[in-house]
């Protein structure tokens, strides 16, 4: 494709290839997904491939691998245009049928149809599926509809019109009047208004400034970022286009994390794909713009997800954060004047050009506008991605949406916002997911990640997994950050370990709540928040610890006890064999007993026994 | 070009040229903000916390260092508020709680209002202050000194252990390193952290006196200007 | 031939030091671990003091400053994970292979890594076993699946 100098030529391109497509009469979209990838979607790729060919469908029938659809639980997905057939756990065995029956003759296959598990009728259709109809797929639908490595896709989809729309009409200020009014709002964890911080760095003298994408998605239980940018890689290319138009910088990066490198690899060649139509270089489209973008990979540091520290990155220095009494919108990147944006926020910036900033202020609440991505994992049926609009209520998304407790463990509590957020209790479900309304209830919104608790999760536990996964990314150069967590990780240690003392209850706050006012950036700032959050909601579980001893959920490996379940063992003998320790004695067909004094719990036993006898408390 | 503006700190107008450092211009009115990591004249880095002031703007009050801090023209500082005094009162403890072993250390906890330590002692030679680093890499351009490694596992080393030619011994790391000025009496044994008391260091028994200078001999080190 | 190598990596990005990090990576891919030479060369090619390069390379965990055993274990400890058990699993590889986190066994066969948060939330608790990806773990699978990677190793050796 040679490359388009006007507008007219982008507009032409897009005709000539929607004309292309003309005899397609199926589009076949399988997931390509994180999730669905480790379930082997690649090898049902290739099985299908063949399929079409051999029965001599290659014209008519367009197979699409995309970014993720959201519905992991049941990997490996596809659905099926037209009809919007939606079949799950597909094996590259089903390649034959779902081509000679599906596509050749239009039976749907029953097998491979979901089940909803309220009434155990078969749904045929994705958009009637209770998961995806409570949602408002804004910005993951679009995943359908591209292969990530495909630009003909992304402009068959209308990709690049809001660009082309805003450099032949739209002023920069037009620009930032528009994204300031749609509402939106930082979708990285910070929440900040995002017309504002354009319109910082638009106001900012100086002719050399950027625009980076921040995508080291580093909460872990998050994958959001990774699902938009692995699936659909031009759309945060052109929001970023956009806004380097608004506030007059020349250069763009995305810094990826190290962990994501099918991520790095769809963005260069997004990218290259760009630049060779002329999208990105010197005169776009034959306007004034010039604009290019680079990637550059992270190096295993969820301290370079904030701010001056991916900067320090992008650099070639330590990750360490430095102190933000300028903003970095005014000196950021080489100390030049730098809008840094999470992947979402810059997807989200295209529809709001060109469907308008009253079109996206329409969803959401009065605080929070649009749309938010969610990753919903841990103790629950449906884990996946979601998209809801903001100001749906917790219980919208965790039992609607996400079916409710897996195992049938009832579900205890929700962990939002990663290391930086906190956990809130079943009777706050109803509280709306919205900014300012998270974060006075003791959590936040976050980047969107969403773990479900059960009984079985300890809350202590929790609090110390957080320390230390804290303790362990803390850059180590402010002495709040790095000796506070270590000390407050020390207390939640003694107590998890039966050592507490209730007075140290108290002291975790004084030193939780000095911390977050002290620390010199944002993981020191907001490293408290699960300490503070556990002990606000759950400190019946922290006294349990210290005045009794007994961990309730049966995590904390000093407090609790393994046992056999005398109405349920069978004396199979399977934990016996299965334990290292020798600590496991019984006759066959007779009640088995374990050795308190050699157990140590390691959990083989649970796992491999069938019958659920083995108890933890 | 020097600008001069005109800052706001406890009530006092005090002008200082644009940019520079509230720390060191509140110092030079005689108002003392404890600080530990900071070097007069060197960019500061923030590393110790003990400095942080409230910065009022826009109606709410921001804690922020200030050894970090520019002044700009109508700002206003108060550096001496019961939240501020809470806040460094609690980073001294910690601070003292994981190297009691050095005069200096407990004379700053002293000026920041420790009174009781209610952690368990640790017996660390180095409170990553980074005053070494500093010296090497910003007034002499050695960098033969960093710190290397994150979180628990940073420490101040030599590039690959191996003291570097650009190293021409100068010695000022070891006279600004706060665990070697005026070392006490005799080291702390392992298994006997607690605060002995041998150095006449007034953390044993100073009275509860609000922000007033107490005669640290980590002033007297640090070239403090009462000290002459 | 590492002299060639190094020289590619080299390319394009003399006297330019932001180009550190993506340097390192590529010697990191290449190499296995990022040597006292390399840090040394990268120093005097990039234009970026010693103690920087050095630095950079100690901060940043995608870089090894010894080389990795044989086998790479990694636990993923993400929050998902976790709530499913991840916390045993790092215990039974630890124990069973008596080695740290991050550090390489005796007989250098094994490294045990954790890392947080590989994306595959849904299948947790992930493990990934040198490329491989392994869901829905257990203990037990787990010690299972080490015995198996330690035998092939162990007939390979003696094949040798």
């Amino acid at each position: 494709m040679p490359r388009l100098n006007s507008y007219r030529e982008l507009e032409h391109l897009r005709t000539s290839l929607l004309e292309q497509r003309q005899p397609i009469t199926h589009t076949v979209m399988i997931c390509g997904g994180p999730g669905c990838q480790i379930a082997h979607s690649d090898g049902l790729v290739d099985a299908l491939q063949k399929e079409i060919s051999s029965q001599g469908l290659k014209d008519s029938v367009a197979l699409r691998a995309t970014g993720c659809h959201g519905f992991c639980e049941q990997g490996p997905v596809m659905v099926i245009e037209p009809g919007n057939i939606f079949y799950c756990h597909v094996s590259s065995q089903d390649a034959f049928e779902i081509v000679s029956q599906t596509l050749v003759r239009g039976e749907v296959i029953d097998r491979l149809l979901y089940t909803d598990p309220a009434s155990g009728v078969k749904i045929q259709t994705e958009a009637e599926i209770p998961f995806y109809r409570d949602q408002d797929q804004q910005l993951l639908s679009r995943n359908r509809l591209v292969d990530p490595c495909s630009i003909e896709d992304y402009l068959v989809a209308g990709g690049y019109s809001a660009l082309s729309k805003v450099l032949q009409g739209a002023s920069p200020a037009d620009v930032i009047k528009e994204v300031t009014a749609a509402g939106l709002r930082g979708r990285g964890g910070g929440g900040f208004p995002t017309g504002r911080k354009w319109l910082e760095s638009y106001q900012a003298p100086g002719d050399e400034k950027y625009v980076i994408c921040n995508a080291d998605e580093g909460d872990p239980g998050a994958y959001m970022d990774r699902a938009v940018l692995e699936g659909n890689p031009h759309q945060v290319l052109e929001g970023m286009m956009i806004g380097a138009w608004a506030v007059g910088a020349q250069q763009g990066y995305v810094y990826v994390r190290n962990e994501y490198p099918l991520a790095v690899q769809h963005s260069r060649i997004a990218v290259e794909q760009a630049r060779a139509l002329g999208i990105l270089g010197e005169n776009i489209l034959g306007s004034s713009f010039s604009f290019d973008v680079n990637i550059a990979r992270g190096g295993g540091a969820f301290v370079c997800g904030e701010s001056t520290a991916l900067m320090a990155s992008l650099e070639g220095k330590v990750g360490e954060p430095r102190p933000k009494d300028v903003h970095t919108a005014v000196e950021g990147l080489y100390n030049k004047p730098t809008v840094l944006n999470n992947v979402e926020t810059w997807a989200n910036v295209p529809e709001i050009m060109l469907r308008g900033a009253d079109w996206f202020a329409a969803k959401g609440s009065s605080g929070s506008k649009g749309t938010k991505i969610l990753a919903l994992t841990g103790r629950i049926k449906n884990t996946g991605l979601v998209e809801v609009a903001m100001g749906t209520p917790i219980n919208t998304v965790v039992f609607d949406i996400g079916g409710g407790a897996a195992n049938g463990h009832p579900i205890k509590a929700v962990q939002t916002g990663g290391p930086s957020g906190g956990c809130l209790p079943v009777d706050k479900f109803d509280l709306a997911l919205d900014f300012d309304i998270l974060a006075e209830a003791g959590s936040m919104i976050g980047s969107g990640g969403m773990v479900v608790m059960d009984e079985e999760s300890c809350m202590v536990d929790v609090a110390r997994y957080f320390l230390e996964f804290l303790q362990d990314e803390s850059c180590g150069k402010c002495l709040p950050c790095r000796t506070g967590i270590d000390r407050m990780l020390e207390i939640v240690t003694d107590i998890a370990e039966g050592r507490g003392r209730p007075e140290q209850l108290d002291l975790l706050e004084e030193l939780g709540d000095t911390i977050a006012q002290t620390a010199l950036c944002g993981l020191g700032k907001t490293a408290p928040n699960p300490v503070l959050s556990t002990l606000r909601y759950f400190r019946a579980e922290y006294e349990a610890h210290i005045n009794e001893g007994r961990c309730p959920a049966g995590v904390c490996k000093p407090l609790i006890t393994y046992s056999i379940d005398a109405d349920k063992c069978n004396g199979c003998g399977v934990c016996l064999r299965s334990c290292a320790y020798e600590a496991i004695n019984g006759e066959k067909k007779q009640l088995h007993v374990i050795n308190a004094e050699l157990c140590q719990k390691c959990g083989i036993c649970r796992s491999e026994c069938k019958f659920d006898a083995i108890l933890v408390a | 070009m020097l600008q001069l503006v005109e800052i706001n700190v406890d009530g006092a107008n005090i002008k200082a040229p644009k940019g520079s450092r509230v720390l060191d211009n509140a110092f030079e009115y005689g108002i003392c903000i404890p600080h530990l990591c900071h070097i007069k004249n060197l960019p500061g880095t923030g590393a110790c916390r003990l400095c942080v002031v409230e910065h009022v703007t826009n109606g709410y009050s921001k804690v922020t260092t200030s050894c970090t801090l520019g002044a700009e023209d109508g700002m206003v500082i108060r550096t001496n508020t019961d939240r501020i005094r809470k806040l460094r009162r609690n980073l001294a403890e910690i601070l003292v709680a994981e190297a009691p072993n050095s005069r200096a250390v407990q004379d700053v906890a002293v000026r920041c209002g420790v009174k009781e330590v209610r952690y368990p002692f640790r017996n660390e030679q180095c409170i990553l202050c980074g005053r070494c680093v500093q010296i090497c890499t910003d007034t002499w351009r050695a960098r033969a000194i960093g710190f290397v490694g994150r979180g628990k596992d940073r420490q101040v080393a030599y590039p690959m252990g191996i003291r570097p030619e650009s190293c021409k011994q100068c010695y000022d790391c070891v006279e600004l390193c706060p665990m070697t000025i005026t070392p006490c009496d005799g080291p702390i044994q392992p298994g006997q952290e607690y605060l002995c008391g041998h150095c006449e260091s007034q953390l044993m028994v100073a009275e509860d006196i609000p922000g007033s200078c107490t005669w640290c001999r980590l002033g007297e080190s640090f070239g403090c200007g009462r000290y002459g | 031939m590492p002299a060639t190598t190094m020289e590619n990596i080299l390319e394009g990005r003399r006297s330019q030091p932001h180009q550190l990090i993506e340097a390192l990576h590529d010697v990191q891919d290449n190499f296995g671990y990022i040597s006292e030479e390399s840090i040394r060369t990268l120093s005097q090619e990039l234009g970026v003091p010693l103690m920087e390069v050095y630095r950079v390379a100690a901060f940043y965990k995608a870089f090894k400053l010894t080389p990795s055993g044989k086998n790479v274990i990694t636990v993923c400890m993400g929050t998902a994970c976790h709530v499913r058990g991840a916390r045993l699993l790092l215990d039974q590889a630890t124990t069973q292979l008596d080695v740290k986190p991050g550090e390489v066994t005796e007989d250098g066969l094994f490294t045990v890594e954790h890392v947080n948060c590989l994306g595959a939330c849904a299948l947790g608790p992930v493990v990934v076993e040198n490329q491989t990806y392994h869901d829905h773990m257990t203990p037990g699978k787990l010690r299972n699946l080490i015995q198996r990677c330690g035998c092939q190793d162990k007939e390979v050796g003696q094949d040798a």
